[in-house]
């Protein structure tokens, strides 16, 4: 049995992140100072390679695991080897946390180095703060500070990420300005030694949500430290389709659900998502949009739960009826007025593509009694 | 590069595939030319266009220019409608024909285009037509973007499409090739791309009947002197390099091969047309990098005209970084764009996007960054926030800078079409300066100078085929109805190169501007579904004073009044005609319009009771058209008694829906009354009936009472219990609900002039035994009383501190 319900991703993909070091060191790719691999590799960690890579005697397959906008990654990468931070803005469950550890993890081998941005969020939380035991006893000293991510990101020359930045309030998100465009950040307890210049490396990940944008917006002089990155839901349904097959089966493997993911299913749930998400379907129909998230991480979920209903009650199939089921527990979160659109999905393109391609659709629509 | 010999006494072919606008394409053909030193160049291009060559490679002939070819096709060979068609062949500075054609001139070789003519390839792809849109453009470089195998290698390259590929592979990767490998991996590609094209798709673009009449070009240029009986004594020619869109490299390869040479000789002694040349028109026109950008409509080569010829300059003055050189340029001017519109952005900014953009260049494996990096630097370092429409200017500007805001001109030998000839003409006899591109102005009194009426006649043909010359500032506008007291218009007029270009294109209409003008009312006419739009159309016949065309376009009114059944659309017809009733002399037309009336009323009379239960926002509509129906019926004597009747039948036909709007039935009753054929007592049961309804009803009577005075304001005056009425209505109403009418009741208010509103205001105050001045008066406060409530407020607060500490 695993010891964490979810490693981190430099250990979840460790033997990846090795084998792509090596083949760098073996290639001589130029990095930039204190990253693990080149950008090249990094580039090769997130969008995979058909080319296996010899590693320890075996071949070592990188699959690709952000999908849907190449160029996006690339930029993000080159923004990290510059100056700027980076920010990726988005709608929720658009990968934009995924993408941000899978660059820590490949370009400073720790996506740990996080800080989690609230309403409560405090200046220490970001900076440092003292072991009051230790600050008593000896004075201020660097043995009594407590480094919160921003210092060791700056100590250690890594990545810090800071998750939904617009969460916590403006003053404490201005705390990075000087951060991020002098690179030093100053202790004034500790007198002159208190001034940590940050090592070759350091820098910063933001991730904001766009459904929270007004809440606490950033000032403008903050937006200039950053490069933004607006990542899009996924617009191909054979994509949507593959991202959900491939976090499925991570899932299960990792909850050692030994079930196979049901590849029909998964296309119908894409079909569902993006047309609810783009509010007109395969065949034209127009439909009124949910207000509720419909990101391919909540496709994710609905399809996961169907899952283990099926392998710990069912008789280890995917229930279409389930599905339904958890489709509107899914979407009516907020508004109860979701779920009526919803019902007009089923009752418009749900029962033509019934009627035109039977099958599981035929099943799906049969299911709508669900919808209640 | 291989080359096809046929036999020693024939000619060498070598076949050069090119992409239409490419730079490196360009700068290699330039190579090739220098090196193997060819006797003829033969380019893919209409072959009646021959003519242009001269022009074309002139040196006061500035790219980007363009081939127009138009196609009238009276001989029926595409379709029986005998319809227009017109195509443009865009060249830029970095065309590879462009470059040959320039080249081959400076060497002296001689040159030929190669290709069947406009109408021919209409006519070879004729079948298709019927279900499709005739091309636009001569270019075919979407065959070469369109296909599944393309699809693949974008997803396999990881590029985003087929121009980025392009970009990667065959521009900035291609700069460092030899021109033998260069050609060499395009023809692989092409042959590739045309391996995964369908033969229909072949059949259906004409390309097959096209590569077989270049085949037979080429064919009778390398027999030329050969003793094969085709230009007998002429001199043998040694080498002949062709020059036609990558596409097309396979096919001829194919027709010049052993197993259809027979073939092609035979095609090539018997050259045949489809279409009669004489319905054909080829000229040279001015072009703009905005109509060569193939995002910007047809894809027409390679999008991005401004910056490539950026590129293309770099290459010209042998740049070692030419693509660098442009990216950072481009940055630099998109910075200065952003802070032109918002100012925010730094040189830092800058700095950040040229990193940027090196970075990209360097993890995608190119050896200098390109448009796409150009493009995702400015994105990542320009757009701050998410990207959206709020925020995207950055992006916005960039595409412009990118597409390009240059234009061409023909040198002053360039052939001029009739069109713009009879427009140079027309001015010369008009007086009108077309030798300087400065704006002038001019005022002219249209109905009392033949002279000027015949300027505004001009102007307003060229307004309607687009020239963009001139721009009526002042003067009476027939479509929006304005100003139509004026006596006067007042024009501005500048001339351009655009002028010409758009003239041009309108060619295939017509010799002159009033042909032009006709065909295209014409075609318009046709078009139209509505009885309003024809009308309006009408009104600019009118203008332009094409009186030819007022009989057709009268019929064309005629038959849409009767098959339209919008209302609406009716009653705005209705309008524009009794409009150009009245103003047909003043314009100089004898049309008589009074049949047309005839139909449009009764038309109207028996759409009346549809639009009973019409939407608010419907309401004035309805309401000016009853008013007109009223007057029209009313006004013009017994020759409309029937329809009079029967109007006022359909108004009782409507009101005895109880659906019907509230608004719309005020109108009439106003109406009724206003005819006599109701009386202010059975008005006022009306009004009453909303008073005593429901309160839905009730809140109702608002709109009644604006559509009642709009028809018939004297009522209030003269029926006493209507203001009864109304103080009662406003007497039961809450304080909320009287705010939510208050919009309305303006409006209702808003039809009586000021001394009809005061003499109401006086019966109203008179109806709580007060007067006008009573009303208005507002009671004086001493000084003494504010000083009392400042004590009296003071003490009451003392009290009550007091109160609060016990």
């Amino acid at each position: 049995m695993q010891e964490t319900i979810k490693p981190p991703v430099e250990v979840r993909y460790q033997e990846e992140l090795e084998a792509l070091r090596k083949a760098d060191e073996e290639q001589g790719n130029k990095k930039p100072d204190n990253w693990l691999m080149s950008p090249k590799a990094v580039r090769t960690f997130i969008l995979g390679s058909d080319k296996p890579i010899r590693y320890k005697r075996k071949t070592c397959q990188i699959r690709k695991k952000y999908f849907g906008n190449d160029a996006l990654v690339e930029r993000c990468i080159v923004t990290l080897a510059g100056s700027r931070g980076l920010m990726l803005v988005g709608e929720p469950g658009t990968a934009k946390t995924m993408l941000s550890e899978l660059l820590s993890a490949a370009i400073s081998g720790n996506s740990k180095n996080t800080i989690q941005g609230t309403a409560g969020t405090t200046e220490d939380m970001i900076k440092y703060s003292w072991n009051y035991a230790l600050l008593l006893a000896k004075g201020p000293s660097r043995e009594a500070l407590v480094p919160a991510p921003l210092y060791i990101g700056m100590e250690k020359g890594i990545l810090t990420r800071f998750e939904e930045i617009t969460r916590t309030p403006a003053e404490i998100q201005d705390s990075l300005i000087s951060v991020l465009s002098d690179k030093v950040l100053n202790v004034p307890e500790l007198g002159d030694d208190g001034f940590l210049f940050a090592r070759p490396g350091f820098n910063v990940i933001g991730t904001a949500n766009t459904r929270d944008k007004g809440v606490n917006e950033m000032s403008s002089a903050l937006k200039r430290r950053f490069n933004f990155e607006t990542v899009m839901p996924v617009n191909k349904v054979s994509l949507e389709k593959q991202i959900i097959l491939n976090e499925v089966r991570m899932l299960a493997e990792e909850s050692h659900v030994d079930m196979k993911a049901d590849e029909d299913v998964a296309e119908l749930l894409a079909s569902t998502y993006h047309e609810l998400r783009e509010g007109v379907s395969s065949y034209g129909h127009r439909i009124d949009r949910p207000n509720a998230v419909m990101s391919t991480a909540e496709a994710v979920s609905v399809y996961y739960q169907t899952m283990l209903t099926g392998y710990y009650y069912g008789d280890g199939h995917l229930d279409v009826e389930c599905l339904v089921q958890n489709l509107v527990g899914a979407i009516s979160k907020e508004d109860r007025d979701d779920l009526e659109k919803v019902k007009g999905y089923f009752n418009t393109v749900v029962r033509a593509k019934s009627d035109k391609e039977g099958g599981l659709w035929r099943q799906y629509y049969e299911a709508r009694k669900w919808l209640k | 590069m291989e080359t096809i010999l046929r036999s020693a006494e024939m000619a060498e072919i070598m076949l050069v595939p090119v992409r239409h606008h490419s730079p490196a394409c360009s700068c290699h053909i330039r190579k090739v030319i220098a090196q193997w030193r060819p006797d003829a160049v033969l380019v893919e291009g209409p072959d009646n266009a021959n003519a242009l060559l001269p022009i074309m490679v002139h040196e006061d002939t500035r790219a980007p220019f363009a081939i127009y070819y138009a196609y009238h096709d009276k001989a029926k060979k595409i379709s029986d409608e005998q319809e227009y068609y017109k195509c443009y062949y865009p060249f830029l500075d970095y065309s590879p024909e462009l470059t040959a054609l320039r080249e081959a001139d400076k060497n002296m070789t001689y040159v030929s285009f190669i290709d069947l003519s406009y109408g021919d390839i209409l006519a070879a792809s004729a079948k298709k037509l019927a279900e499709e849109e005739a091309p636009r453009s001569y270019n075919d470089d979407y065959l070469l973007a369109h296909n599944s195998y393309l699809q693949m290698l974008c997803e396999k390259t990881g590029l985003r499409s087929f121009d980025e590929f392009w970009e990667k592979y065959f521009e900035i990767n291609g700069m460092y090739e030899d021109s033998g490998s260069w050609f060499s991996h395009l023809s692989t590609y092409c042959a590739l791309a045309r391996e995964n094209t369908p033969e229909e798709a072949l059949q259906r673009e004409g390309c097959l009947a096209r590569e077989q009449h270049m085949a037979a070009r080429i064919a009778l240029q390398a027999l030329r002197g050969s003793g094969a009986g085709i230009f007998p004594g002429e001199k043998k020619m040694q080498r002949i390099l062709v020059v036609t869109g990558g596409f097309h490299t396979p096919g001829l390869q194919e027709y010049l091969s052993d197993a259809r040479w027979e073939e092609t000789v035979r095609h090539a002694k018997n050259i045949a047309h489809y279409v009669p040349g004489t319905d054909e028109s080829v000229y040279l026109m001015p072009y703009s990098m905005e109509s060569a950008d193939a995002l910007n409509g047809y894809a027409s080569g390679m999008p991005f005209a401004g910056f490539y010829q950026k590129v293309w300059e770099g290459i010209d003055r042998q740049s070692q970084n030419p693509y660098g050189e442009a990216v950072l340029d481009f940055l630099v001017s998109a910075g200065k764009a952003v802070r032109k519109d918002d100012g925010a952005l730094s040189t830092y900014d800058e700095i950040c996007a040229w990193q940027m953009a090196q970075g990209l260049c360097s993890l995608r494996g190119k050896p200098q960054p390109g448009a796409y990096e150009l493009q995702d630097a400015v994105l990542a370092s320009y757009v701050k926030g998410e990207c959206d429409l709020s925020s995207d200017m950055p992006v916005r500007a960039l595409r412009r800078l990118m597409t390009g805001t240059g234009s061409g001109a023909l040198c002053a030998r360039a052939d001029v079409p009739p069109i713009v000839l009879d427009f140079q003409n027309q001015c010369r006899v008009f007086g009108i300066r077309t030798d300087s591109t400065l704006e002038k102005e001019v005022v002219l009194s249209i109905f009392s100078s033949r002279k000027h009426r015949g300027m505004s006649m001009l102007f307003h043909r060229l307004n309607f085929l687009h020239t963009d010359f001139a721009k009526r500032l002042k003067g009476p506008n027939l479509q929006l109805r304005i100003d139509r007291s004026l006596i006067r218009e007042i024009w501005k007029y500048k001339h351009s190169a655009q002028v010409s270009a758009a003239l041009i294109d309108v060619s295939v209409h017509g010799a002159t501007i009033e042909e032009a003008a006709v065909s295209l009312v014409q075609e318009q006419l046709l078009q139209d579904q509505k009885a309003d739009s024809a009308a309006l159309l009408l009104t600019q016949v009118f203008e332009m004073g094409i009186s030819g065309q007022l009989e057709q376009v009268y019929e064309r009114v005629h038959t849409l009044i009767l098959q339209d059944m919008d209302f609406y659309s009716n009653a705005d017809a209705l309008r524009y005609l009794m409009m150009m009733e009245k103003l047909g002399t003043l314009y100089g037309s004898d049309l008589a319009f009074d049949a047309l009336l005839h139909t449009s009323v009764r038309k109207l009379i028996t759409l009346l009771p549809g639009i009973a239960q019409m939407s608010d926002d419907a309401l004035d509509a309805g309401m000016d058209a009853l008013k007109l129906l009223y007057q029209l019926t009313g006004k013009r004597g017994p020759q409309y008694a029937d329809e009079r009747e029967d109007f006022y039948a359909a108004l009782v036909r409507m009101q005895e829906d109880v659906q019907i709007h509230a608004g719309l039935n005020g109108c009439i009753h106003g109406i009724l009354y206003g005819g006599g054929r109701e009386d202010a007592k059975a008005v006022n049961a009306v009004s009453q009936g909303y008073l005593t309804g429901t309160k839905d009803q009730l809140l109702k009577t608002a709109v009644f009472f604006r559509g009642l005075f709009f028809a018939a304001r004297d009522l209030i005056l003269m029926e006493r219990g209507m203001l009864e009425g109304i103080d009662a209505f406003l007497g039961q109403v809450d304080e909320e609900e009287f705010m939510e009418l208050l919009p309305q009741l303006r409006m209702a208010f808003a039809y009586f002039t000021p001394a009809e509103t005061d003499k109401i205001a006086k019966r109203a105050a008179g109806l709580h035994r007060r007067t006008g001045q009573e009303l208005m008066a507002r009671a004086e406060v001493l000084p003494d009383w504010y000083a009392y409530g400042k004590e009296l407020d003071r003490y009451a607060r003392g009290y009550l501190y007091r109160a609060q500490d016990l």
